[in-house]
């Protein structure tokens, strides 16, 4: 498997992600910008119901203590695009693999539906379509033409906004950091999240990788995420 | 051909040397790499993207937008990096405004029913216009109420244009309408007519009162942009946030330290804060002269923290060290913010007189880190008329006064509080003509629907209240075509005004009203677009999405602090026996108080703190569920005083005071599109109709409620639980740092 090192010298770009919980008021601003640039189905009730909800990210909510001493903390989770993915070493037809710009990426068109990589992610980072996405007809003319609509059947996750790497990367351009984000980044109202090149060490996202608050989920795992969490911060309450 | 030797000898030295030269070579690792056999998707987009910058008000608060637009559909919102108030970042609402455009359940051209009560029947805008020109022509003025929302900008120039030429009755609405509770202690403390910005980033200390600030209170995108540099702005250290509230809301949840105090006693705990500094001497001296009258502490000596602790339910030393706190020279600039339920009490305006004057204490007003003054708005602003003129306004209806009622998205028949029956009293109004887009329960009791744009289709400017300390005008400019037959609000007024024959309106459409503001601020030639003709000007501010001038601030200049109230005022005594627990109504994270309901991504916006969607629940605490002997999903009937109830299931939250039941509002609409209508419960209804004894305003959160157990049970639809927490042993998914 290739180790961040390998991935760091083949390519320009290696995308990463560091999410300061010190920031994250839990507003959701994240998940729906997601949802509305990556044509994900709407989640109705009976989604939430049957826990078939997709959400490419989702917030998480962790309470500590008990009244009235007690906290709730709040962790975004998404595609964690791992350079040791458990989920691309499990799928029998290829349909997920790294790229070479760090991605893990999901071919659509090439996934059966067997759902190993969702069991297999520690993340639960992985969604599966149990049916074909509707919208009514007017609300089709909001959908991205940038991104695929799935289908029945297939896996899908968060891409890091794969379309607008493209679209910005197209043609071996050099792009300034910070020149485009991910929509849950450039939505995000408290600037929790920071989104850019690993390789350029000058990138914010560089920066903040070697904050001494920053660590990865369940990093004993050794899945080697491409996303960092900063700390939150307790102070004497 | 047959093989010789020497032909075998040479095709095995050229393969073996060949083996040996290729095996040397390191294949690129980009070769062997799995890649899809067809090109994605992405890459084969034909067509150009272009990007309009415009603005949007969403209820109290103001965002700058760009807009993606894609062979002329909106495909994308984003925050605009220029806008001052929101800098390039954006909520949930501003998002949803795509699906307002293409809501399948929006209605696409004019309607009217030919007899009361009978089906609607499409016509043409023409005869649309006319009818409407008939209604108001055939009626004595003040027989015609125009209700709508919060208004800003041009467009409440015009509405207020039309309403003073025609004579008819303007007033605004919101279902919550205690901004006007802050703004009158604003008034009465420091002059101000205009919201202040609170400077969230620069300040040190944080103490807050009641407002959701973070989460649904006034402009949370503004106010998060500011609490980002709080917590972690560079070149600075980490700010402290204490939170005051009855509700464990977005903002508790974001606080170092969250103290519950009962509901309405905000403004005891801020007086004894009060007391406590002065009494100390850590006070400004100035500002602790003027508010107790030159007579020091002993003026306040009724609010000592021994003496409200068991009012407010927080002990009287953690009172004290709240004083200490704020008043500690290392905190400041220290700034103190309060509104939401504490402001929505029978005694809301002392509540705020005494936070707000907390500022004055610390030397936080209009100072940077603490309250900062905005400049008077350039255009007209239509506020929330208080619950005291609704009910009369209502009766009015009823007893005829009022024979016509205009209506753009103030959906009375759902957001007045039951027990005043204003379905009622619209059904008594001879004609209801509505201008919204969406058939909500108010637009249903209409005559005549004159259907309006969206945000993303009209003309029209924007002043975010408060704004960031300087003039602000968003332009909102259409980014699409409109997508059904509708007509701008403003386009239809000034039409009709205009068949009325009324002068002095703003323009003949609402595009030349918002040039008309434009040539006002380019001949000003100051600001952030200077240019030496209009036309340039025009282009340059509409391409900017607005114009602002950082050195058009606010007179610093401010009357002498008025003496704070020496007793605290009287509020009618709560049955807490036969209503034991506070009701604490909050707004939804995407719906709000309902007035998103009908957008999906508005209503699949986990609440962040139960994670729960599309649904209204009650929140209880485990111990006082357990008293109640009911559990998770348990449908209960909450009864407030009015005897009026609510059917909804139990969520057990383990942050919520055990006196407390909080729900949700944002539900239970009878009508307002299919992703609204026959869900959930509107708390609205079971609210007492109390107001504050000074303003006039709705006092939404001075309910008492009991809650008993039902035989049924109903799933609370939520995110929790769906995928489960994994977790390795002695490791820990979210880790504190600790300061």
């Amino acid at each position: 498997m290739a180790t961040r090192t390998q991935v760091k010298n083949r390519a320009d770009h290696k995308w990463g992600m560091v999410i300061d919980l010190d920031r994250c008021t839990g507003c959701q601003a994240c998940v729906i910008a997601c949802q509305s640039e990556n044509n994900i189905p709407l989640n109705d009730q009976s989604a939430f119901l049957d826990g078939r909800a997709i959400e490419w990210i989702r917030v998480e909510r962790y309470w500590e203590g008990d009244y009235p001493d007690i906290k709730a903390r709040f962790l975004p989770v998404l595609c964690q695009h791992c350079d040791n993915a458990p989920c691309e070493s499990v799928c029998p037809v290829y349909a997920t693999y790294h790229n070479s710009e760090g991605l893990n990426v999901q071919v659509y068109n090439r996934c059966v539906g067997t759902r190993f990589c969702g069991n297999n992610c520690p993340y639960h980072a992985r969604l599966f379509n149990y049916w074909e996405p509707v919208w009514p007809e007017d609300l089709r003319n909001q959908l991205n033409p940038d991104v695929t609509v799935r289908t029945r059947g297939i896996m899908e996750k968060c891409t890091f906004c794969i379309q607008r790497i493209r679209r910005s990367t197209r043609g071996g351009k050099q792009v300034e950091d910070q020149a485009f984000n991910p929509a849950c980044v450039q939505a995000c109202p408290t600037d929790a999240m920071t989104f850019g090149n690993l390789n350029n060490p000058d990138s914010r996202v560089s920066q903040k990788w070697e904050d001494e608050r920053a660590y990865r989920v369940l990093e004993a795992l050794g899945t080697n995420p491409s996303v960092k969490y900063l700390k939150q911060v307790d102070a004497h309450a | 051909m047959p093989l010789t030797r020497r032909q075998f000898l040479k095709w095995a030295g050229v393969t073996s040397i060949g083996a040996v030269v290729f095996n040397g070579c390191r294949v690129p690792d980009h070769e062997i790499q799995v890649q899809s056999p067809v090109e994605m998707p992405e890459d084969l987009v034909t067509g150009r993207d272009n990007y309009y910058a415009t603005a949007a008000q969403l209820g109290m608060a103001s965002e700058g937008l760009l807009v993606r637009v894609m062979e002329g559909r909106a495909k994308k919102i984003e925050g605009n990096p220029d806008h001052p108030v929101n800098t390039g970042k954006h909520g949930i609402r501003a998002e949803a405004l795509l699906q307002a455009l293409y809501h399948p359940d929006r209605i696409k051209h004019p309607l009217i029913r030919i007899a009361k009560g009978g089906p609607f029947v499409e016509i043409g805008w023409d005869d649309g216009i006319r009818e409407l020109v008939r209604i108001l022509n055939g009626r004595d003025q003040g027989e015609v109420l125009l209700a709508t929302p919060l208004l800003r900008g041009r467009v409440a120039d015009v509405v207020k244009a039309f309403a003073d030429g025609s004579g008819v009755r303007l007033q605004g609405f919101d279902p919550l309408g205690c901004e006007s509770v802050v703004r009158e202690a604003l008034r009465q403390l420091y002059g101000q007519n205009t919201q202040p910005d609170f400077d969230i980033a620069h300040a040190s200390y944080i103490l807050n009162f009641g407002a959701d600030f973070l989460g649904t209170w006034v402009n949370p995108t503004h106010f998060s942009r500011g609490y980002g540099e709080f917590r972690q702005g560079a070149g600075r250290s980490r700010g402290r946030l204490v939170h005051v509230g009855a509700r464990y809301s977005t903002t508790a949840a974001a606080a170092d330290h969250w103290v519950y105090a009962t509901p309405g006693s905000e403004g005891l705990l801020a007086m004894a804060i009060a007391y406590t500094i002065i009494d100390e001497g850590t006070a400004d001296a100035d500002a602790a002269s003027a508010l107790t009258g030159g007579q020091g502490a002993r003026a306040l000596q009724a609010f000592a923290p021994d003496s409200v602790a068991w009012q407010t339910g927080v002990d009287a030393h953690v009172i004290t060290e709240l004083a200490h706190e704020l008043a500690d020279s290392h905190n400041r600039p220290a700034l103190v913010i309060g509104g939401g339920p504490s402001a929505a009490q029978e005694n809301g305006l002392f509540n705020m007189i005494a936070v707000y004057a907390l500022n004055a204490l610390v030397g936080s007003v209009n100072r940077p880190g603490g309250l900062v003054f905005n400049p008077e708005p350039v255009s007209g602003r239509i506020r929330t008329t208080s619950l005291r003129d609704w009910k009369q306004t209502l009766a009015d209806m009823r007893s005829g006064d009022i024979t016509a009622v205009l209506v753009r998205d103030a959906d009375l028949a759902y957001g007045l509080p039951g027990e005043l029956d204003a379905r009622g009293a619209l059904r008594s109004v001879e004609t209801i003509v509505s201008f919204s887009s969406f058939l909500d329960e108010t637009s249903e009791l209409a005559d005549l629907i004159l259907p309006c744009h969206t945000p993303l289709e009209e003309w029209g400017t924007d002043e975010p209240n408060p704004g960031p300390g300087y003039t602000t005008v968003g332009f909102q400019q259409p980014a699409v075509r409109p997508f059904h037959e509708t007509w701008s609000f403003g386009d239809v007024l000034l039409s009709a005004g205009s068949e009325l024959g009324l002068s002095d309106l703003p323009g003949a459409d609402m595009r030349e009203a918002v040039r008309s503001l434009a040539m006002e601020l380019h001949e000003r030639k100051r600001g952030s677009v200077v240019q030496p003709t209009f036309v340039e000007f025009w282009k340059r501010t509409l391409e900017r999405g607005g114009w602002w001038d950082i050195r058009a601030t606010a007179d610093g200049s401010r009357p002498e602090l008025p003496a704070l109230p020496s007793r605290p005022p009287n509020v009618s005594p709560a049955d807490s026996k036969r209503y034991p627990l506070h009701l604490v109504p909050f707004e939804g994270i995407g719906v709000g108080a309902g007035q998103y309901a009908h957008l999906p991504w508005a209503q699949s916006a986990p609440d962040p703190i139960t994670s729960a969607v599309w649904d209204t629940w009650v929140e209880l605490n485990p111990h006082t569920a357990d008293e109640l002997g009911l559990k998770n999903n348990d449908v209960v009937i909450v009864e407030s005083s009015t005897g009026r109830t609510i059917r909804v299931p139990v969520y057990i939250n383990p942050a919520t005071p055990p006196s407390v039941a909080a729900v949700p509002m944002g539900q239970g609409h009878r009508a307002f599109t299919s992703y609204a209508a026959r869900r959930g419960a509107n708390v609205l209804d079971i609210l007492e109709p109390a107001e504050d004894a000074e303003t006039g305003a709705f006092a939404w959160g001075a309910t008492r409620v009991r809650v008993s157990g039902t035989t049924r049970t109903r799933v609370v639809p939520k995110l929790e639980g769906i995928e489960p927490a994994r977790q390795l042993h002695g490791e820990e998914l979210i880790y504190v740092h600790k300061a």
